[in-house]
């Protein structure tokens, strides 16, 4: 509270010396003319500005400060009859002043519409502006888009193309492979795999042929097949009887032979291994 | 041309492409492979005892079963011992346990008081696929337990073996006790495995040569009970027996026909000795040899209409046929060896058993009379009096052991050897019986 005296001591001062002036003007004014407008109101907002809080001070002041009303308001027409002179200049004064603050005022409004189609307008050219770079912007990011879809697209297309071409070619060496490894096959009597195949069925035969306790019914012109499926460790899971001319003794005696050599051996090279074997019993004597 | 050479060349070799795939496919379902020969090995079988109320009756069933199939050198039953577990019928059996033990086959059963007195059930398994192979009920009694386990082990090795099984037939020999002068002669019918021995014929002087009649009922022998040889037929349900030839010098080597209806025998009655057959109902007496040499030991071709027999006529003891029509022109059937007598046909007639100069040693042998391929199937030194069983697969004869005569046994295909113990001394000329007959 001090530091606000202190700070606006001096508008204060001559905002209250002002007041008291006007008091006694309205005071002498009220001894004729009871009946005029409302001066308490503005008594009343003096107190109001005099005993406003320390928050929310300056502007009301300030506002109050500049206004011109109380000076033409408050003359008062000293008296009906004897001072008419004074009462039509106070009249008149009053009425220059009402003119004057409605020029002002006018021209007030007239400034603050200008200043407001200024602002406007500046408002809009700003707007304008914006909207016009934000056009830029967009068509510039559409562009951008639009650009980078068909670089996209192309890139997709060319990899597309390249990935065609290596499946192509990829499909072209298997071909090719297969047709080199028919061929190798073909030229060199197949000697490899022939060889290694042979070898396995060779092995198979061998163990099974020692695991086949022959029957005394087993004789030369006996031919019985069996089909036999071999779990990948030459485990024999199954045999089946086939074509046979043979008694019970022989068909019981070749089934038993198969499961009598399980596990059956392994080829040795593992690509040779068969999962299903047909197997002829066909003794030479 | 070029273009068209290598286009078709290319064709070819697309084709030829195509063809390798396609049997690449073919053949990629299964790998074909031969088997054209196979072992000789025994088969291990369990022979489970037998179960059932009759106690004491049914672990003889199963040991009776298993002795069969041993010595017929076939199969390989499992050791007692190793029989753990005692399943009575198939639905017992847990295969794996017995696959364990490696046995492939398995037969296990029962012995029940039955209406006539008991009956032996039984069945067959195959280990290794959990079939059952066989089963049957067979009525019998206490005393005739041992016949009926000798006709399990006949269907148990028809069934593995594809022979009819000769375990409930029986084998004639003689048996000499004593030393000379007081030597006793018996003539001794047995079961097939031994047991069962009863003497149909008692002498203090030689009895030889015994011979079935084909339907088994009875022997024909060579008895010098008279101080000469003579032979005789006896029937051996009843013990009756007849001279039917008695003739001046030997009477000797009785062989029975195929029906039975006539013996073919050798005697000297002419100066020599040669074979003659006689007919057993008009004893008829037709001489079929007359060489000088010495012609013996004759025995019938399965059709009845010649006999193969042994002669000296070419300086050794050889082989020979003569047929019984006609000029009676004998052919030499063997020339192997520098000896080689006794011949006795296979049940088949497609083979000679023999007794042959092998090496050194007389041994018995086998030859195959379609290709005269000769088999010997024995290693002793003095071997003799082949005989082969009804289904073939063994023969019986006659050895040395330690100075006595003794039986043994080998297979047709000379894999298994068998000594047949004796008590009764010294053994000698053995005939193994026919089937008997069925029904």
């Amino acid at each position: 509270m001090p530091g606000f005296f202190k700070e606006h001591l001096r508008p204060l001062a001559g905002s209250a010396g002002l007041h008291l002036a006007l008091l006694a003007i309205l005071a002498g004014a009220a001894l004729h003319w009871t009946s005029s407008q409302p001066p308490v109101e503005l008594a009343i907002e003096g107190y109001v500005v005099d005993s406003a809080p320390p928050d929310r001070p300056a502007t009301k002041s300030q506002r109050v400060e500049p206004s011109p009303k109380p000076q033409g308001d408050s003359v008062p027409p000293p008296e009906p009859a004897a001072e008419e002179a004074t009462q039509r200049r106070a009249q008149e004064a009053a009425a220059a002043g009402r003119a004057a603050r409605e020029q002002r005022e006018a021209d007030q409004r007239a400034e603050r519409a200008a200043a407001e189609r200024r602002r406007a307008a500046e408002d809009a050219e700003a707007q304008r502006r914006a909207e016009e770079t934000e056009a830029r912007r967009q068509a510039a990011e559409n562009d951008a888009q639009r650009q980078a879809a068909e670089r996209e697209a192309k890139r997709k297309a060319e990899a597309e193309e390249v990935r065609r071409k290596a499946e192509a070619a990829a499909e072209a060496e298997r071909d090719a492979a297969l047709q080199r490894r028919l061929a190798a096959e073909e030229e060199a009597g197949a000697a490899v795999s022939a060889g290694v195949m042979d070898e396995y069925r060779r092995m198979l035969a061998q163990t099974i042929e020692r695991s086949w306790i022959r029957p005394l019914s087993a004789r030369a012109g006996l031919q019985c097949t069996l089909l036999v499926t071999q779990a990948p460790g030459g485990t024999v899971m199954d045999v089946t009887l086939g074509a046979c001319n043979g008694d019970a003794a022989v068909r019981e005696s070749i089934t038993n032979a198969v499961y009598r050599a399980s596990p059956l051996p392994a080829p040795r090279d593992p690509r040779a291994f068969e999962r299903r074997l047909e197997i002829v019993f066909k003794p030479t004597e | 041309m070029p273009f068209p050479q290598a286009l078709n060349g290319r064709a070819a070799r697309a084709l030829a492409a195509s063809a390798m795939l396609l049997m690449a496919a073919a053949s990629e379902a299964q790998l074909r492979l031969d088997i054209t020969q196979g072992v000789r090995d025994a088969v291990p079988i369990a022979i489970v005892p037998f179960g059932g109320q009759a106690e004491g009756a049914t672990t003889e069933v199963a040991s009776v079963v298993a002795n069969d199939l041993r010595i017929s050198g076939r199969f390989a039953p499992l050791e007692r011992r190793d029989i753990v577990a005692q399943p009575t019928s198939g639905a017992e059996i847990r295969f794996e346990d017995w696959r364990l033990l490696r046995a492939d086959f398995i037969v296990v059963g029962r012995v029940e008081p039955d209406a006539s007195g008991l009956a032996v059930s039984f069945e067959l398994h195959n280990v290794r696929t959990g079939a059952r192979l066989l089963s049957g009920r067979l009525p019998t009694t206490q005393g005739g337990l041992r016949s009926t386990s000798h006709r399990v082990a006949d269907l148990v090795f028809e069934k593995l073996t594809g022979l009819p099984g000769a375990f409930s037939t029986r084998i004639a020999y003689v048996a000499v006790d004593g030393r000379p002068p007081a030597q006793r002669y018996r003539l001794i019918v047995a079961d097939a495995d031994g047991y069962s021995p009863r003497t149909v014929a008692d002498s203090t002087e030689p009895l030889m040569s015994p011979a079935w009649s084909p339907d088994g009922r009875s022997l024909a022998y060579v008895s010098f009970e008279g101080k000469a040889s003579a032979i005789y037929v006896q029937r051996l349900a009843s013990g009756e027996r007849v001279r039917v030839s008695a003739r001046a010098g030997i009477n000797g080597a009785p062989a029975w026909s195929p029906d039975g209806g006539r013996l073919a025998l050798t005697l000297s009655r002419d100066g020599n000795l040669d074979i003659y057959t006689l007919d057993l109902a008009s004893q008829t007496l037709t001489r079929v040899t007359t060489d000088d040499a010495i012609d013996t030991e004759a025995e019938w071709a399965r059709d009845g209409a010649s006999l193969y027999f042994t002669s000296d006529r070419a300086g050794s003891a050889q082989i020979y046929r003569v047929a019984l029509d006609g000029e009676r022109r004998a052919e030499r059937v063997t020339f192997t060896n520098s000896y080689n007598a006794r011949p006795r046909l296979s049940p088949d007639g497609k083979e000679l058993a023999m007794v042959t100069l092998d090496r050194g040693g007389y041994r018995i042998a086998v030859m195959e009379l379609a290709s005269r391929n000769l088999r010997v199937l024995t290693t002793s030194t003095q071997d003799d009096s082949p005989s082969f069983a009804p289904n073939g697969a063994m023969l019986i004869y006659a050895s040395r052991e330690r100075g006595r005569g003794a039986l043994a046994a080998v297979s047709a295909d000379g894999a298994f050897h068998q000594r047949l113990s004796s008590d009764q001394g010294d053994v000698r000329d053995p005939a193994w019986s026919p089937f008997p007959p069925r029904g």
